[in-house]
């Protein structure tokens, strides 16, 4: 009986920590996707920008402290360092097509749990370049933006993880590492989902 | 002279030499940053990869020191040393594992940017120090590479920074009440 009681314990212990581990894994940005790997090795120029929130909240304290007047800024401010990481990679290429709808396919999975949510996914028809939007929905609040571009030449991912306001995510484009590009998609995004 | 004053003057001596030591050792302790890692093990270890020759800027430990003092402690413990004729392409992920290997623990890789051609790379590693935040960045433009390093208090500097950019504002104004003249000169 006692034997019984302390194997449950463990039991509930290990499910316990698991559970944690998971939940923590989801608030953490992610380690590298294999395909990344074989995706730098062929790009002509890469870029790859990982701020964790410890990063971020030093990040925003270089914020214009000028600014903290201004409401917008100070909102934009506070959601920079209240988030839990940012995680960019570009890469270009030499030539077109240097990248598979397979790999592209591959980066869309290893983010994007059960817990995001598609918002955009333009592609032209048997194209494989195109704009993918996913969210990361808590509650019903924004908890992490996926932004997945693929041009011609260029392949571009940024993963944001946090508490995330929507009407201030114009003040991340630029910022970070996050390409402006990226934050016009959101927007763009947002518009088409607002009609 | 005599006997007693040549002691002031060698107690004098010591205790600027004290001073200066004292004021340096943490700027000595983060370039070292332990036994065989830090600023000096990365730029070692880039000459001795690439058999370049870096040269370091003079008097550097002087001018670290007085931008302690001119950003109220915003920027201290700088290091510089300058790689004028790196030969040969770099590959990045070999010059990404060389840094690593000697930057030393704690530190974190922010940003990497690196081209095929492997003459334009650049690294900037981070390392949180409490209130302050090490930072090292690597960079290479074709054959000339750059490897800093600096100490930052974001809160102080970013204080230092706004204050001049008021200087400035009121300086660009009509306005010429009490600005001190040289308020912006180092902008």
């Amino acid at each position: 009986m006692k034997r019984n009681t302390v194997l449950a314990s463990l039991l509930a212990l290990g499910l316990a920590m698991a559970g944690a581990g998971a939940a923590r894994a989801q608030d953490e940005l992610p380690a590298p996707s294999p395909i990344e790997k074989t995706l730098a090795d062929r790009a002509a120029h890469v870029t790859e920008v990982t701020l964790d929130k410890n990063m971020l909240a030093f990040a925003g304290k270089f914020m214009n402290k000028d600014k903290d007047d201004d409401k917008d800024d100070k909102e934009a401010k506070e959601m920079i360092q209240g988030l839990r990481g940012v995680y960019v990679r570009d890469y270009e290429f030499d030539k077109d097509n240097e990248y598979t709808a397979e790999e592209l396919e591959g980066l869309r999975k290893y983010i994007t749990s059960s817990d995001w949510s598609p918002m955009v996914h333009e592609r032209t028809k048997g194209a494989k370049e195109g704009t993918d939007v996913y969210l990361k929905l808590v509650n019903g609040q924004v908890q992490g933006l996926y932004v997945l571009d693929a041009e011609p030449r260029e392949l571009s991912l940024v993963l944001i993880l946090g508490p995330i306001d929507m009407d201030k995510i114009g003040s991340l484009g630029g910022n970070f590492g996050i390409p402006k590009q990226a934050v016009k998609d959101v927007k763009k995004a947002q518009k088409e989902a607002g009609k | 002279m005599r006997q007693a004053e040549k002691n002031a003057t060698w107690w004098s001596a010591a205790l600027v030499l004290g001073g200066i030591t004292a004021a340096m050792t943490p700027a000595i302790l983060l370039a070292a940053g332990g036994a065989g890692v830090g600023f000096d093990a990365v730029v070692r270890g880039i000459e001795s990869r690439y058999h370049a020759h870096a040269n370091k800027i003079p008097f550097m430990g002087l001018i670290s020191l007085v931008a302690g003092h001119a950003t109220h402690g915003g920027v201290r413990g700088i290091h510089i040393a300058e790689i004028e004729h790196l030969d040969g392409p770099v590959d990045g992920t070999e010059l990404n594992a060389l840094v690593a290997a000697h930057m030393g623990a704690g530190w974190q890789r922010i940003v990497r940017d690196t081209s095929r051609s492997g003459d334009e790379q650049s690294l900037i590693y981070v390392k949180p120090e409490g209130a302050r935040l090490g930072m090292l960045v690597v960079d290479l433009d074709h054959a000339e590479m750059n490897v800093v390093q600096i100490s930052i208090n974001p809160d102080k500097l970013s204080d230092e920074i706004t204050e001049h950019r008021h200087g400035k504002s009121s300086d660009d104004s009509d306005d010429k009440s009490d600005e001190k003249p040289d308020s912006n000169e180092s902008e």
